[in-house]
């Protein structure tokens, strides 16, 4: 690949002012939300369908690797270039192009911000269900590529669970539709296997999303607890209640001493965890689950039991939730975030297993999570300019995520597998899971065109890549 | 049998993978064959690949029953019946295959918990025929499709390697979500052999409130009022005149019928009541609610008759909720002065109508399917099913050109094509 003629290529297709090549701007392509960085050859802004199209193909004929970027929030290091590669950055496909409020439904572009949907729809007693903590800037289509959950998905579900049709473009830069408005289509559900594909077998151009009603009354109780094993004990003794809370987050002590001293939500700060408990729907049903969660958590040595007056300080309550990430970024100069996903019955043993971890190398963890689906975000604060603390870090994090494995998890609950945790795959899958996987995406993507050296163990990709690019696709996934 | 003259050998080797008494001849050819494990069922793949050999796999044969499979070898999953985990605290199970919904009930019934499937026939419906077939029950309206709380899935891929979607853990996203890809494939990718779910805490009463209309105007009017409340009912079916009296022959009013089905405390219900209001004109709870609610469930079995006999065929349209009063209005039209009876229950809630159309005078089966072929040429966009048929699909898929992608990755020598789709 020449990349001075891949450029003018792109400026035909997309525009002159629709494509970045000087190192300066580069820069601010070369990273996500994670710990990895790659700076990418070009940056190119499709504003349609058709763009992608021929974007792709050029891809394809030419030998260059594309990764589709949309706000670059994601934590697993999804929309880092690889080698040599172009990134597709949609920020100029940002428009809701139909709200259709009787059928519960909206036809989006993939750069518009998951908060912004919302927001759009809210004055016709709507919105969009999955609710990331970085849904003031992540995209759906990038939720749509990583099958973004957060705090809601716990009642609601994950992107898949609200995503009905796609216009996918596919390496050949042949243009499908999957699926559409009505929940169920004939045939396979493409729609639902390609949500999450982390954009390798093909890229998403428009989405077809389910709106949900906004619930006549929320409730949001704040329990606080003189331990973190008496939060994760009531974790489950919530749902064995027989009551699942729209949300149900913790928030450990050093974590919500951080978040209070940043941001001021209210969060007491001599407590040893928190939960953040949201109960919604039917106001009789509402007021009646909150005093039962209300009993459960004095039941389980709760010291006492908040509740949100009022809109604001449920907001506030929230914003302590969704800004945590942030917050501890003033303790440390960054974070190594894990995923992890256990039974939630296990939290508690899960959580005395990472205090073990991180007394072993001596690391600073921080815990916040999505507790009521048991998924875990152990923080593990780091100086990256130490080689030696990111080594550490790193196989702290695949102590944690071993055993979250051991006791019947998963090592990515909402962020995804990327670069990040591609390694870690054995953990959970044999190599024949793999082998299906990589047929799979060979059926659509072979030559490795769209974001190569993700998603899989770099050995199995070495092995099974074939194509007329594969020498460029190789170099790409950096081997 | 394609390798003609060999089926001897075959049942042989068949024995010698799964064992003398769990593999029969059939007298119109072909062989039973019922694995106790994954590891069977994957030798019985790989010989099948080797000798070019089809398989179909079965269920309950709730379907479509396992006797009219035309393949080589019918693969009964019912000896996959293990427990591969059980938590109840957790609200997950993982099941083998061959485990029936009416198992899976009792086990989680006993501890307040329900599954969000119902699927009709629950006592030889299988797990794995549930998922294969993408089935759902009333309960798809309140707890989603089998797609939302299908948290993992074990399978033998066409070419007969072992592997695993997802997990048990109701929150997951590594590696590709194959659970996806499987559920609704009608087996014509790989053998499921095991799944897990999640589960939701059982309601501690339900009630279900009935209301009457003259039209289905008047019924899907209501049904739009229920969808903008801030109700949230477990089941929002809509019951017509047709389907009635196939259910319930005595029944002569020209009613269509709403049913909504609610689970909470008193105060709850007392809402209900109060929102639904003078539309309401009875309701139903205990023995009579639930007998109720199977009956719906089992409608598309309502009518005694084999599919392929011409009398009865039964079709599910998926459309978006704006143009369900058109599917069913058309529907009805074609009924009148045709010859045909059809009955429509429809979950309208989610835009899905399940349709049983019959008739009394012994036409041929494709002249059964004209109501439905006729209805995807003004609707072009919906989503059909046609039940307990070869092909579910007889009107193409749009993506059929992706599907056949799908297909060759997983099962390249056709093995798997107990449906005749490709």
């Amino acid at each position: 690949m020449r990349i001075p003629a891949v450029v003018d290529q792109l400026r035909k297709i997309a525009g002159r002012d629709a494509v970045l090549d000087r190192p300066e701007d580069l820069m601010l392509y070369e990273y996500d939300a994670g710990v990895r960085k790659r700076t990418p050859a070009a940056v190119v802004f499709p504003q349609s369908t058709e763009h992608a199209s021929q974007i792709l193909k050029l891809a394809s004929s030419e030998g260059f690797p594309v990764v589709a970027r949309g706000a670059g929030t994601g934590l697993s290091g999804g929309a880092i270039s690889p080698e040599n590669g172009v990134v597709l950055a949609f920020a100029r496909m940002s428009r809701i192009l139909e709200v259709d409020a009787e059928n519960f439904r909206a036809v989006v572009q993939p750069g518009v911000v998951n908060q912004t949907l919302s927001d759009n729809v809210a004055h016709q007693g709507l919105y969009f269900a999955p609710d990331p903590s970085s849904q003031k800037a992540c995209t759906i289509g990038g939720n749509v590529a990583e099958n973004s959950g957060g705090p809601h998905t716990l009642a609601s579900g994950v992107t898949v669970n609200h995503v009905t049709g796609l216009t996918v473009v596919l390496p050949s830069g042949e243009v499908v539709q999957l699926g559409g408005k009505a929940a169920e289509s004939s045939g396979y559900d493409l729609t639902g296997f390609f949500v999450g594909s982390e954009g390798t077998i093909g890229i998403v151009t428009e989405i077809t999303v389910r709106l949900l009603r906004l619930p006549e009354r929320i409730a949001t109780l704040l329990g606080i607890f003189e331990t973190v094993d008496d939060g994760a004990r009531t974790v489950a003794a919530i749902t064995a209640a027989g009551i699942t809370p729209a949300a149900l987050e913790m928030l450990d002590g050093w974590t919500l001493r951080a978040v209070e001293e940043a941001c001021h939500a209210g969060y007491p700060l001599d407590a040893g965890a928190v939960l953040l408990i949201e109960l919604e729907g039917l106001a009789e049903q509402v007021e009646e689950q909150a005093e039962a969660v209300r009993e459960v958590c004095l039941r389980q040595r709760a010291r006492e039991v908040r509740r949100a007056k009022d809109e604001t300080e449920r907001a506030l309550l929230w914003k302590g939730r969704k800004s945590a990430f942030a917050a501890l970024g003033r303790l440390a100069p960054a974070y190594y975030s894990q995923d992890g996903v256990v039974p939630r019955t296990r939290i508690p043993v899960v959580l005395q297993f990472i205090e073990g971890v991180a007394k072993k190398y001596g690391l600073r963890i921080g815990n916040i999570f999505h507790a009521g689906d048991g998924n875990l975000h152990p923080l593990i604060m780091f100086d990256p300019r130490d080689p030696a603390q990111l080594e550490l870090v790193q196989v702290a994090s695949r102590d944690i995520l071993e055993y979250c494995v051991s006791v019947g998890g998963s090592i990515t609950g909402e962020h995804g597998v990327g670069l990040e945790k591609r390694d870690l795959m054995p953990l959970l899958f044999t190599d024949e899971d793999l082998d299906v996987m990589l047929s799979l995406r060979n059926a659509f993507n072979a030559d490795g065109v769209l974001n190569p050296g993700k998603l899989f163990p770099t050995t199995r990709v070495c092995a099974e890549t074939r194509g007329a690019s594969r020498n460029a696709v190789l170099a790409a996934e950096g081997m | 049998m394609s390798a003609t003259g060999t089926s001897l050998d075959v049942t042989r080797e068949l024995r010698a993978i799964c064992g003398d008494k769990n593999v029969r001849e059939r007298p119109s050819g072909g062989v039973y064959v019922s694995p106790a494990t994954p590891g069977e069922v994957a030798a019985v793949l790989r010989f099948a690949n080797v000798q070019r050999l089809s398989v179909g796999p079965a269920g309950g044969s709730t379907e479509r029953s396992a006797a009219e499979l035309r393949t080589d070898i019918i693969l009964h999953t019912n000896q996959l019946t293990q427990i591969e985990h059980y938590d109840h605290a957790d609200l997950t199970v993982g099941l083998g295959a061959g485990t029936t919904i009416a198992q899976l009930d009792a086990m989680v019934g006993a501890d307040n918990l329900i599954f969000g499937g119902d699927p009709p026939l629950p006592e030889r419906c299988t797990v794995g025929g549930l998922l294969a077939t993408a089935a759902h029950g009333p309960r798809r309206h309140g707890y989603g499709a089998v797609r939302d709380y299908c948290i993992g899935i074990r399978f033998v891929t066409g070419d007969a390697r072992r592997a695993k979607g997802g997990g048990r853990v109701v929150k997951n996203v590594a590696g590709y979500d194959l659970m996806k890809l499987l559920i609704g494939s009608y087996g014509t990718l790989a053998v499921i052999t095991s799944a897990s779910f999640k589960l939701f805490p059982a309601p501690r009463q339900t009630r279900t409130f009935l209301a009457e209309f003259s039209s289905a105007k008047e019924a899907i009017a209501f049904r739009d009022r229920v969808l903008r409340s801030p109700l949230s009912p477990m089941c929002l079916e809509l019951v017509s005149p047709g389907a009635r009296k196939m259910m319930r022959p005595e029944m002569a009013e020209d009613a269509w019928v709403m049913c909504v089905r609610a689970a909470g405390s008193d105060a709850v219900l007392a809402r209900y009541r109060n929102e639904l209001g003078m539309a309401i004109t009875r309701e139903a709870e205990g023995d009579g609610e639930q007998k109720m609610w199977t009956a719906l469930a089992d409608f598309p079995h309502a009518m005694p008759s084999t599919p392929d006999s011409g009398g009865v065929m039964t079709f599910q349209v998926t459309a978006p909720p704006t143009e369900t009063l058109a599917i069913m209005e058309f529907l009805e039209g074609v009924a009148t002065g045709s010859g045909l009876e059809i009955g429509m229950v429809g979950r309208v809630g989610v835009g899905h109508v399940q349709v049983t159309v019959t008739e009394k005078t012994g036409r041929d089966g494709e002249s059964m399917n004209a109501p439905m072929r006729e209805l995807h040429r003004v609707h072009s966009g919906i989503g059909l099913k046609l039940g307990g048929a070869a092909n579910p699909w007889p009107i193409a898929p749009a993506n059929l050109t992706q599907m056949c992608a799908v297909k060759q990755a997983l099962d390249p020598n056709n093995v798997l094509h107990g449906r005749e789709v490709f």
